[in-house]
């Protein structure tokens, strides 16, 4: 009788948790597919989930608002200067060496911000400079961070009297203000675009290789970096397939904020009259709008907004990067 | 009494490396001046009505057809005797160049005196309120203002206050009021006694009032500017180290034994938030030293910085040998400074 009862008891228990298996699957398609459906124990699970996941992944760790709009900042920026050629009219020999015809020409229908004071475009040069902006940054950056992380790993790797040569070299550049290293090296080879970007880039190289060393210098201690020195492999192939994938994050959070401080000081360069006149640069814009402030302000403080909006595009999202990196951060 | 011994062995220490310092940074700008573009004799001459003879005579003069080692003989010499050459084209044409510098150098003196002092103290207590009310509206605010000052271009900040000055002020006082945007003085007063080169204290010490409260207006929007466009990098960094320290072990101990917590704040954390803010402030004074470039040209503030982009424009070669060697001195000094000064705010330096 026990035996019976307990079978009985079986089916039943069996026969109520496949009913409960399939009202569960109902109630879990109902919750998935339609839009408006909420149940409470789904919901509850579906966050916890949600919770765990957003720790895991780098991209929910980024999103948050200020990076987003960073992140749109920084794509209206791009899509001006991809698509420069359907949104203004005028070619670059327009805006850039032909005189024009009405200057310092108030916003019309022909020129909806107005004009220079040699009567060209002004939302045209707007977008050509986004092209000059973004160029201008990623080619320093690139100089920079190539020659940064290849002499912040041979110097934190030898250690020794390379390294603090490197080092103590790289604190009298530090020392010097940035401009001031510009201004002398212009006037010494010329103020041609390729030489500012060389300039811009050898300056970032300092605090790269600082950055980087500090990190391989901890990553250095490791175990299998012994490991991979005792099973044979030469000091290039420890130093850039072992050390550095684990020492990159550091400085893939600086590489937008150095961006954005690179392109400010481009369009400083421009607007102190020494930067590249045969470019549309909106430093130089500033410079020359500048004469006529107090009448015509729309020449210099378009050319300035935008220089605002990248920079802080680019800044916001150097901020989210690092935050989002950085383990130690707490949201 | 050991860390003080400690401390002055150090201090002396940096000062005996300074010396090789010192001429590593001469040999470097003699280089610097050999490979520079401009030719120094050439470019004294009007290129279209001298003859090469003149020129060449002038090269004689200046030593340029010497051995190289000469020559650099001679450049030392010359700075050791006092002697930077004279400046030929712009504002200072005609001056010596060592001369010149001792007249602009008080200016830029008088412009960063100011903000050096004052940018400090507030970014650090503005970064500290941004800590402490993590996520109210003060923070919110405070970070949105660091990151437009950030992100702003110096020039467009200079310009902004420029407007203000000139044209906001004017307008809502009918006229009557308007801060002075261009130059040191008004053109039309006259100097006064000059006692230091230091304007300022020339006007106090021969009491002329008026022109004290004109020098004062003309200094007030750049000193703005530069307090404005040194604030946000302070700020940022205070900020974001003091949400570190304020997350450490001691900082709860010292909130759970019931400290009160303005000294939790300013005592226990604050000291350890500013070993990372001090190498930016100090940073900040050696800058400051050498002048902001961009805001002198914005004000024509004749200072060094302007007279700086003045010599680097029309290329006159011995002023901008004789400022990039002040410059250099500058910072080599403030290196010094900043270096004794750390010891004094993070002693555990000297033991390392």
């Amino acid at each position: 009788m026990n035996n019976k009862n307990q079978m009985e008891l079986k089916e039943s228990f069996t026969e109520t948790n496949s009913n409960k298996t399939k009202e569960k699957y109902k109630r879990l398609l109902k919750f998935y597919l339609l839009p408006f459906w909420r149940d409470k124990d789904f919901s509850a699970q579906e966050y916890e989930l949600g919770k765990i996941k957003s720790k895991r992944k780098l991209f929910n760790r980024l999103y948050t608002p200020l990076t987003i709009v960073g992140g749109i900042l920084l794509l209206v920026i791009a899509i001006c200067a991809v698509y420069v050629m359907w949104l203004t009219p005028y070619s670059i020999y327009d805006l850039n060496s032909r005189p024009g015809v009405n200057p310092y020409s108030p916003p019309t229908e022909d020129h909806p911000l107005g004009t220079t004071q040699l009567g060209w475009d002004i939302f045209g040069r707007l977008m050509f400079g986004c092209r000059t902006a973004l160029t201008a940054g990623l080619v320093a950056i690139t100089i920079a961070v190539v020659f940064g992380v290849i002499i912040g790993i041979i110097s934190a790797y030898f250690g020794g009297i390379i390294d603090s040569l490197i080092m103590r070299t790289f604190d009298i550049i530090i020392a010097f203000p940035n401009l001031i290293i510009v201004l002398i090296y212009i006037s010494m080879f010329g103020s041609e675009l390729s030489n500012i970007l060389l300039i811009y880039g050898i300056l970032g190289v300092p605090g790269y290789a600082r950055l980087l060393r500090s990190s391989v210098l901890q990553g250095k201690q490791n175990l299998y970096v012994n490991a991979a020195k005792t099973s044979g492999a030469d000091n290039f192939r420890v130093m850039f397939k072992h050390i550095f994938p684990n020492a990159i994050s550091p400085i893939i959070a600086s590489v937008f904020t150095s961006m954005g401080a690179t392109i400010l000081g481009i369009s400083a360069l421009a607007f102190l009259g020494f930067g590249d006149s045969s470019i549309i640069d909106w430093g130089t814009d500033i410079n020359v709008g500048r004469i006529r402030l107090i009448t015509k302000p729309w020449i210099s403080l378009w050319p300035g907004f935008f220089i605002a909006i990248t920079v802080l595009g680019f800044m916001l999202i150097g901020d989210g990067i690092r935050d989002a990196l950085d383990p130690k951060s707490k949201k | 009494m050991a860390p003080v011994q400690n401390m002055i062995k150090y201090i002396i220490k940096r000062i005996l490396l300074m010396i090789p310092m010192l001429f590593l940074l001469l040999i470097l700008t003699w280089v610097l001046s050999r490979v520079m573009a401009t030719d120094p004799a050439a470019n004294m001459f009007d290129p279209f009505t001298t003859d090469p003879a003149a020129v060449e005579a002038m090269r004689e003069k200046l030593g340029l057809n010497k051995p190289w080692l000469v020559q650099l003989g001679i450049y030392l010499r010359n700075f050791f005797l006092g002697d930077l050459g004279k400046s030929y084209l712009g504002r200072s044409q005609g001056y010596e160049v060592s001369e010149y510098l001792k007249i602009i150098i008080p200016r830029t003196i008088e412009l960063m005196i100011v903000p050096t002092v004052l940018t400090p103290i507030i970014a650090v207590k503005l970064g500290v309120i941004s800590a402490a009310k993590k996520d109210k509206p003060a923070d919110t605010l405070i970070r949105g203002l660091a990151v437009a000052g950030s992100a702003f271009p110096s020039f467009l900040i200079a310009m902004i206050f420029m407007y203000c000055g000139s044209v906001i002020l004017p307008l809502f006082t009918g006229g009557k009021m308007f801060i002075p945007t261009f130059g040191f003085k008004n053109p039309r007063l006259d100097d006064p006694i000059s006692y230091t080169n230091f304007r300022i204290l020339d006007c106090i010490l021969s009491n002329r009032i008026d022109l004290l409260m004109d020098s004062l207006l003309h200094l007030l929007l750049p000193m703005l500017t530069m307090i404005m466009i040194s604030l946000a990098g302070i700020t940022r960094i205070t900020r974001s180290s003091m949400l570190d320290v304020l997350q450490q072990d001691y900082v709860r101990t010292a909130r759970a034994k019931g400290c009160p917590e303005s000294k939790v704040i300013n005592k226990h954390a604050l000291r350890n938030a500013m070993i990372p803010t001090s190498t930016v402030i100090v940073a900040g004074i050696a800058s400051a030293l050498i002048g902001s470039v961009i805001v002198e040209r914005v004000f024509n503030y004749i200072g060094l910085g302007f007279t700086m982009w003045e010599a680097i424009l029309y290329s006159d070669y011995w002023m901008i040998l004789g400022i990039i060697i002040y410059f250099g001195i500058i910072i080599l000094v403030a290196n010094l400074i900043a270096d004794v000064l750390y010891t004094i705010i993070d002693p555990r330096i000297v033991f390392k």
